[in-house]
């Protein structure tokens, strides 16, 4: 129960809703009261032959009446109780959203999209289940039940009461055991499904081996096995599944069994009507559902408290990346200093950069050259400040980049990852995602300047063309480049290209780079690159091994030192010559 | 992302009753929960007809006979415990049906996908085909288990209490029919107004879930990018209308659910009763009948409830329904083979006659490919990406069909084997060899149980895999997780030769690794390459030029054509492309200057 303080909040926040829907609940309870006593009442007149048409009307009406104030509450407590627990998850959801858009990559590094959006999505749903139905059956459990024994012991007779009840309890511990039983063998079931899923997946990405040794028919064998596994597990939920109803009918045969025997005594004794034994009977089948609703309660509780931790747990964890106090309110611009003694991952023990120190002239432009893993795109990672942490400094424009807030540095950067992610959106959009107000023309120019414009014409919509996962496949290489036009978009002061041209043709490279060169006067660009056509022009090339910078130069000074750079070069002229045939 | 499926009433029927005749196999089972049904609703029906009797005939009248009471009452509840002992088995076998149609719908699609060409999955995505296989058929298990049996059970019960109502006051009977068409209308106008809202709502969701994926996908684009408050904006307008979508949905469950059965439970009363009530006033009544009338209208409504309330899931069923039965009716089989007069491979000597081949029907990516491999010899295939060599194993395989020109295998065309036939005397060896979840041995061995662990052992001591298995935990029986990620490029190699060679091919294919294998490892690929190809004819694509020097005709391959054949010495002294192959692979910084230049 200790989820209820927990989301103690949330109730104070919603409390006219709760107190209202709680208070309509408790009418709700008193007014089912009303049904059964009325059979009882024409019972005993239709028995007795005391029945007069004006009493049979009077009581109909009153049903009549009951009936429909009780739709009308009903139908309210919903909306007051189910309403806020549908709140409460957007409001969790909400707070998640923002929680994560807070957040560096050295998080998203540690947890993995599929566990966060468990927690955003499973997590959610329970706690929801809990500030709703966790509430109705707590309150229900208790009115309902409470007001019928009440009623029961009060109005037609205690020692009945007393009688009939002694099994009722049973059943709420029956079902509350039945649900945890009922939890587990359903975890073990869901695994058997999840390991049936791995096998399927297995089969269809192995398909090419299993046509090749002929196996198509052992292999169906196989899945039929596991899929016997399947049914194996889920027989075993069925049949916790299937106890409920048993159940339930064998204890309250067993009361409603104490009722007519004692009751009928009573009655024969005198104590009791027939009229009010019936009306007894139909008392005890409202009592079913506050004893299953407060087994229920258990389970829902319980599963509501550990998804609130696991929620909670996630909105506690600390944004690392921050703005300093005072922080300088400009954005920067000017020359760029490397001076950067080591840099290491968190949680790593090598270092990704060690020494790295170089000047850039505002205006200039950076190569940056080396093999996979040599700390390429760590070195510009640091300069967007997705990581902090490192010894030595970096500084833009005369002061270290960590000195800025946050977002005036990240103003003065246009960036163009390697893994080019395209949002769920038009073109258009895309282009402008940095900038949604940009004028169309202002788009058309950063798609012209990246070369991506022609391309973008020939789509079915033009700008209008859905692209991203739910949107028109694009090939690698139009996908570079609508990223570079969305980097462009900004006419940053620093542009920042992160093996940005490797799947565009050597024709396109040369296009978009040499538009760069015209359009970018006056500011500063960093490229990294496997081809080396990418980087040549470039004022300065650092090349980069394990971290450190092993050659430094224009990309003459390099081809006359004759090292690792000339080796590369004159090897990709080579395999250019191969690609086109020879 | 699902395509979204509209269907037209009529196609969720056809649906419905397709998946309806997966019932046809269980009919002894079926007939068996019919009767458990039968039993317990006739128990149902009639422990309040019990009550009534004692009601009417003793207590009314005050007669208290010790021994017809004792019967009475044990007779009550030795019917209460039959019939719940019942009423669990009975539950169960409804389930245990519902498993057993869904296990077999399952067998029938996964065996349809294995008799599926190449082609169909290069154009579906793996994850589809398995959601079809998965997901989809547990969708419909929750119809079989929830929709349809209570649909059953709640019919049968209905029924029953009608008869017996009819049995007990013919008048009053029809009365209380009156309710059904109500019923109905209700459950139909809730399925109506909440199919279209919980459609509604899904969507939300799912537009939700999309949102918060591609956001966490594309967090470090959003905040180099300063976009933060707009996504922000953007998921909490998107949050908002699932709300309203969640809202909407409270409402129509409030308005057409419980509440307004439980309204129409008290109209059903007043009818009783008023009846009773107008009766009295002339006539006697027995008052049992009462008891027994207000009893049967308790039952009757928690059914109705526990259905509707499922409602939604039927919907969802139907379109799971739809999508498994368009893969089971997909055309795109694997290419025949003439299983009627079979030949068998004796020799193994190969040739591709003027073969052209296209993927998509547009463009080709073979063409007029022709040569010869004798028994024996074996036929390397160079070239650079997309210049055609794992199209002409793809045909060679058998994976995909082809038109124009024929391959002949000791004379005869390839399609006149039997497929057992090719499979068996055929080994190929992928580029990225793909290992099974299991142990090394299961690898190996795969399918093959009757395979012994001699062979299996040989196997890899022919290829050179055995030093590096014995060394691993557990040797043989070491377990192979996730696609064999735990093992280097070179090993999966091995491990793939061993599986290869334990089958005894005579006609070798062959998809050398590109990725970098480390030295050690390197040296046994060698040998045990050299080993496998000895007496077997081979057709090897080769990536390190070095690996296929002493083979009997190289094949250069340029945008699907063979632009240079020959040995490795003769196309080096041709000074063409394999040429320049080679230099890139092998050539010192010096001479590669001159040739650039």
């Amino acid at each position: 129960m200790k989820v209820f303080l927990q989301l103690g909040w949330f109730f104070k926040q919603e409390k006219k809703s709760y107190i209202s829907g709680v208070f309509l609940l408790l009418l709700v309870a008193l007014l089912q009261l009303v049904p059964p006593k009325v059979i009882g009442l024409i019972a005993d007149h239709v028995n007795e032959g005391t029945m007069t048409r004006g009493l049979l009307i009077k009581w109909m009406l009153v049903l009549v009446v009951t009936g429909l104030v009780m739709y009308v509450l009903r139908y309210y407590w919903r909306i007051m109780i189910f309403g806020s627990a549908v709140k409460l998850s957007k409001i969790l959801r909400n707070r998640l959203y923002h929680h994560f858009t807070n957040m560096s990559p050295a998080f998203y590094q540690k947890s993995r999209i599929g566990d966060l959006m468990a927690h955003a999505t499973n997590d959610l749903a329970a706690i929801q289940q809990t500030a709703g139905a966790g509430v109705l059956t707590l309150v229900d459990s208790l009115s309902t039940g409470g007001f019928v024994i009440i009623a029961m012991a009060f109005t037609i007779s205690w020692k009945l009461t007393l009688i009939c009840l002694i099994p009722m309890p049973f059943m709420a511990l029956l079902t509350s055991w039945f649900g945890t039983m009922l939890h587990k063998s359903f975890y073990k079931a869901q695994e058997a499904f999840s390991s049936l899923n791995d096998k399927t997946q297995e089969s269809i990405m192995g398909i090419k081996v299993i046509k090749t040794f002929g196996q198509e028919q052992e292999d169906i064998e196989d899945f039929r096995k596991q899929s016997e596994d399947v049914v194996k597990k889920n027989m075993l939920v069925a049949k916790i599944d299937s106890l409920y109803d048993p159940t339930i009918s064998i204890i309250t045969g067993i009361s409603f069994f104490f009722a007519i025997v004692f009751g009928g005594k009573y009655v024969l004794n005198g104590e009791l009507t027939i009229g009010q034994l019936i009306s007894f009977t139909t008392y005890l089948g409202l009592l079913i559902w506050p004893m299953l609703a407060f087994g229920w309660l258990f389970n829902i509780v319980e599963r509501g408290r550990a998804s609130y931790d696991r929620v909670s747990g996630l909105l506690r964890e600390k944004v690392d990346i921050t703005d300093k106090e005072n922080a300088l309110e400009i954005v920067p611009c000017g020359d760029i200093q490397y001076r950067l003694a080591e840099f290491t991952y968190p949680g790593e023990s090598r270092p990704a950069l060690k020494d790295i120190h170089f000047n850039l002239t505002r205006g200039e432009t950076l190569g940056i050259v080396g093999k996979t893993g040599s700390g390429k795109t760590t070195l510009l990672k640091l300069l967007i400040r997705e990581f902090e942490g490192y010894q030595g400094e970096i500084l833009f424009g005369g002061a270290r980049i960590l000195d800025y807030k946050l977002n005036k540095l990240r103003e003065a950067i246009g960036y163009v990852p390697q893994d080019h992610f395209l949002f769920s959106a038009n073109v258009a959009e895309n282009i402008a995602f940095a900038n949604p107000n940009a004028a169309a023309h202002e788009v058309e120019h950063a798609a012209r300047l990246a070369n991506i414009h022609d391309d973008i014409l020939q789509f079915t919509h033009g700008y209008n063309t859905v692209v991203g996962e739910r949107g028109v496949s694009l090939s690698g290489g139009q996908k570079q480049r609508i990223s570079i036009a969305r980097a462009l978009l900004l006419n940053p002061e620093v542009l920042i290209l992160d093996d940005s041209l490797s799947a565009v043709d050597a024709k396109t490279e040369e296009a978009i780079l040499s538009s760069l060169k015209q359009n970018r006067e006056g500011k500063t660009t960093f490229i990294t690159s496997h081809r080396l056509s990418a980087i040549q022009h470039a004022n300065q090339i650092i090349v980069l091994e394990d971290g450190r910078i092993i050659e430094k130069g224009t990309h003459e000074e390099l081809m006359k030192a004759g090292g690792w750079y000339k080796k590369m070069y004159l090897h990709q002229q080579l395999e250019e010559l191969v690609e086109h045939g020879g | 992302m699902e395509e979204k499926i509209e269907l037209s009433g009529r196609e969720q029927r056809k649906v419905l009753f397709r998946l309806l005749s997966y019932t046809k196999p269980h009919k002894r089972m079926i007939t068996w929960a019919f009767l458990l049904l039968l039993l317990t609703t006739i128990g149902d029906i009639i422990l309040p007809i019990l009550v009534k009797i004692f009601i009417d005939d003793y207590l009314q009248p005050g007669k208290l006979e010790f021994k017809p009471l004792l019967f009475l009452g044990s007779t009550y509840m030795t019917i209460q415990i039959v019939k719940s002992v019942l009423l669990f088995f009975q539950q169960v076998k409804f389930q245990e049906i519902a498993l057993y149609i869904i296990q077999q719908l399952r067998i029938d699609i996964f065996s349809k996908v294995q008799a599926l060409g190449l082609k169909y999955f290069d154009k579906t995505p793996a994850g589809s085909i398995v959601s079809r296989v998965t997901n989809d058929t547990e969708a419909i298990k929750e119809m079989f288990v929830t929709v349809i049996s209570t649909f059953i059970q709640s019919g049968f019960l209905l029924t029953g209490i009608f008869i017996t109502m009819f049995i007990l006051n013919v008048k009053l009977a029809f009365f209380c029919v009156i309710i059904v068409p109500i019923l109905i209308f209700v459950i139909v106008l809730y399925r109506k107004m909440s199919s279209k809202f919980y459609l509604d709502m899904r969507e939300r969701l799912s537009q939700l879930n999309a949102k918060l994926s591609e956001s966490l996908q594309g967090m470090s684009i959003i905040q180099v990018f300063r976009q933060e408050k707009r996504l922000r904006k953007e998921f909490g307008n998107i949050n908002e209308k699932h709300y309203d979508a969640g809202m909407k949905n409270i409402k129509i469950d409030g308005l057409l659910l419980r509440p307004a059965i439980d309204l129409i439970y008290i109209f059903a009363l007043i009818i009783v009763l008023s009846y009773f009530g107008i009766t009295s006033l002339t006539y006697s009544i027995q008052i049992g009948v009462i008891y027994a009338f207000i009893n049967y209208l308790d039952r009757v409504f928690e059914p109705v409830n526990q259905m509707m309330m499922r409602l939604s899931l039927f919907q969802q069923s139907i379109v799971a329904g739809s999508r498994v039965f368009k893969l089971l009716d997909e055309q795109q089989l694997a290419p025949c083979q003439n299983e009627e007069q079979p030949q068998s491979i004796a020799e193994g000597k190969i040739e591709f006659k003027n073969i052209s081949f296209s993927y998509d029907g547009k463009r080709d990516v073979l063409k007029n490919i022709s040569f010869t491999a004798n028994p024996g010899e074996t036929v390397a295939l160079v070239g650079h990406t997309g210049s055609g060599k794992s199209s002409i194993i793809n045909l060679m395989m058998r994976f995909y069909e082809f038109e124009r020109g024929d391959i002949l295998i000791d004379g005869q065309s390839i399609r006149d084997f039997s497929k057992n036939g090719l499979r068996k005397k055929m080994g190929l060896v992928l580029q990225d060899p793909f290992l099974f979840y299991g142990t090394v041995k299961d690898n190996i061995r795969l399918h093959n149980s009757h395979m012994t662990d001699r062979v299996v052992e040989e196997a890899a001591r022919f290829v050179q895999a055995h030093t590096f298995i014995e060394r691993l935990d557990d040797g043989y029986d070491h377990k192979v997780v996730e696609r064999g990620s735990t093992f280097s490029s070179g090993q999966r190699q091995l491990i793939a030769f061993a599986r290869t060679i334990a089958a005894n091919p005579k006609i070798l294919v062959l998809d050398e690794a590109t990725a970098n294998i480390d030295t050690e490892t390197e040296e046994a690929i060698q040998t045990a390459l050299a080993n496998m190809r000895k007496g077997r004819t081979t057709i090897a694509i080769a990536h390190r030029l070095s690996t296929i020097q002493d083979a009997e005709l190289i094949l250069v391959l340029h945008k699907g054509e063979i632009v240079e054949r020959g040995t490795h010495q003769e196309l080096l002294a041709h000074g063409g492309l394999y040429h320049k192959m080679f230099l890139l692979q092998n050539g010192a910084a010096e001479r590669l200057e001159d040739v650039v230049n």
